[in-house]
């Protein structure tokens, strides 16, 4: 049985709806999005060239897309149509804070 | 901008460059071959390519059988970007070493580069958008045509023209190309081709019309791109020395003017969002080997582009012997 370890990173009023936060955790950077209420959370460095991804362009379909040279990952489960997969996370809210399971 | 402050930023930055060896070389080990070839790239811009022969034999040591590279250089599967990359740096780097190896290497990517183009001119590669990569063999070829290398010579020009052809038929009406999925502000892209493709005009002597015109619309929707603070692409590092880098061959080679306004912009804003060492990805971002490289490189052109020689600037892509 693998146990859940959940790392408090931030409070949830730091991420309001549209926003977006980097947050470092075991030395990974991760970049959380509010996407309409909901929280996304993906790991910083994209596969391709290691682009960050904080600093990428979001869309209504729930997707990052990379400032480096585009390529677009689908922030529900990494997946990409590029040849690689972003590696994501769950999330969760108790209390006003905000949990990630590495 | 001040050439002794440019001096003392490449003595500095190169020291590091060169403390950070083992981040890319491949003497010391397997390397990702995009970021060896930036590494070569600023060797042969700063004139210290013979110094470093091991580095390039390596890299042809890692070439596959078919003639092109992988993008981690333990692995097997070749793919065009990286490929015209390293073939590109390697002909230029035996152009200075003058070993048989490499010789021989060059022709083995010459056979990839002609094997693998499409029936409309592209080169595709699924890590980067089809225009993109078709100015990599386009450039590579180039420098192949440059150095009249006999190598399949009349392949290698046809296949140059209608690479050539397929980057300037996909030019927008405004100015710029663009792809919806990679590159849609446009702005990368954009500069890479009205560099490489009037390069290829001037080495190939306007056998594809249109091309000084075309880069020339290209170059003027730059200047629109760029911010007031000097940077393109919301302060996208990477983007605005592509952008710099680019005009400074470009403005040389129209003979339009120096637009010092433009490109000094331009090189202040990358001067002021560099850390203590190299640059990273965006300003304020922890520096990466690539960007750093590709900090190097814009230093190095733009002393070059700074110089009374208007032909050295063009030298330093190589396409002048």
């Amino acid at each position: 049985m693998v146990s859940e370890h959940w790392i408090e990173v931030c409070r949830l009023e730091e991420l309001p709806p549209s926003g977006r936060k980097l947050v470092k955790v075991n030395n990974i950077e991760v970049a959380l999005f509010n996407l309409e209420g909901v929280i996304y959370a993906i790991k910083n460095r994209c596969p391709h060239r290691s682009g960050p991804l904080i600093r990428g362009f979001t869309d209504s379909a729930g997707g990052v897309k990379c400032p480096m040279h585009g390529w677009r990952f689908d922030l529900r489960d990494g997946s990409s149509e590029r040849p690689a997969r972003a590696a994501v996370y769950p999330v969760k809210v108790a209390n006003g804070l905000l949990y990630l399971c590495l | 901008m001040q050439l002794e402050q440019i001096d003392r930023l490449i003595k500095d930055e190169y020291a590091f460059f060169l403390q950070e060896r083992k981040g890319w070389s491949l003497t010391v080990g397997p390397q990702d071959l995009e970021l060896v070839a930036h590494a070569l790239r600023v060797l042969l811009h700063a004139r210290t390519t013979p110094d470093f022969l091991a580095d390039y034999l390596a890299l042809a040591d890692c070439q596959g059988k078919d003639g092109g590279w992988s993008p981690f250089s333990a692995d097997r599967e070749s793919t065009v970007w990286v490929s015209a990359f390293c073939g590109l740096m390697l002909i230029r780097g035996h152009r200075l070493l003058h070993h048989e190896r490499l010789a021989h290497s060059v022709r083995k990517a010459i056979d990839y580069f002609l094997d693998t183009q499409q029936q409309d001119g592209r080169w595709v590669d699924p890590r980067w958008a089809d225009l993109d990569t078709t100015s990599h063999p386009v450039s590579f070829f180039n420098v192949v045509m440059a150095l009249n290398e006999p190598h399949r010579r009349s392949a290698v020009l046809r296949a140059w023209e209608r690479g050539v052809r397929f980057i300037i038929d996909h030019q927008s009406a405004d100015g710029g190309w663009y792809d919806e999925d990679f590159h849609p502000s446009g702005v990368e892209i954009t500069a890479h081709l009205i560099q490489d493709a009037l390069v290829a005009d001037l080495v190939i002597d306007n056998r594809v019309s249109g091309v000084r015109e075309s880069c020339a619309k290209g170059a003027a929707k730059l200047y629109e791109w760029q911010a007031v603070d000097g940077s393109w692409d919301g302060e996208n590092v990477d983007h605005t020395m592509d952008c710099t880098r680019s005009l400074m061959v470009v403005t040389c080679i129209l003979g339009a003017g120096h637009r010092e306004d433009v490109i000094g912009r331009a090189l202040h804003w990358i001067i002021a969002n560099k850390n203590a060492q190299g640059w990273g990805d965006f300003p304020g971002l922890e520096t990466n080997l690539e960007r750093t490289c590709d900090g190097l490189d814009t230093l190095l052109k733009y002393k070059a582009y700074r110089g009374s020689d208007p032909d050295d600037v063009i030298r330093l892509w190589g396409y002048i012997p």
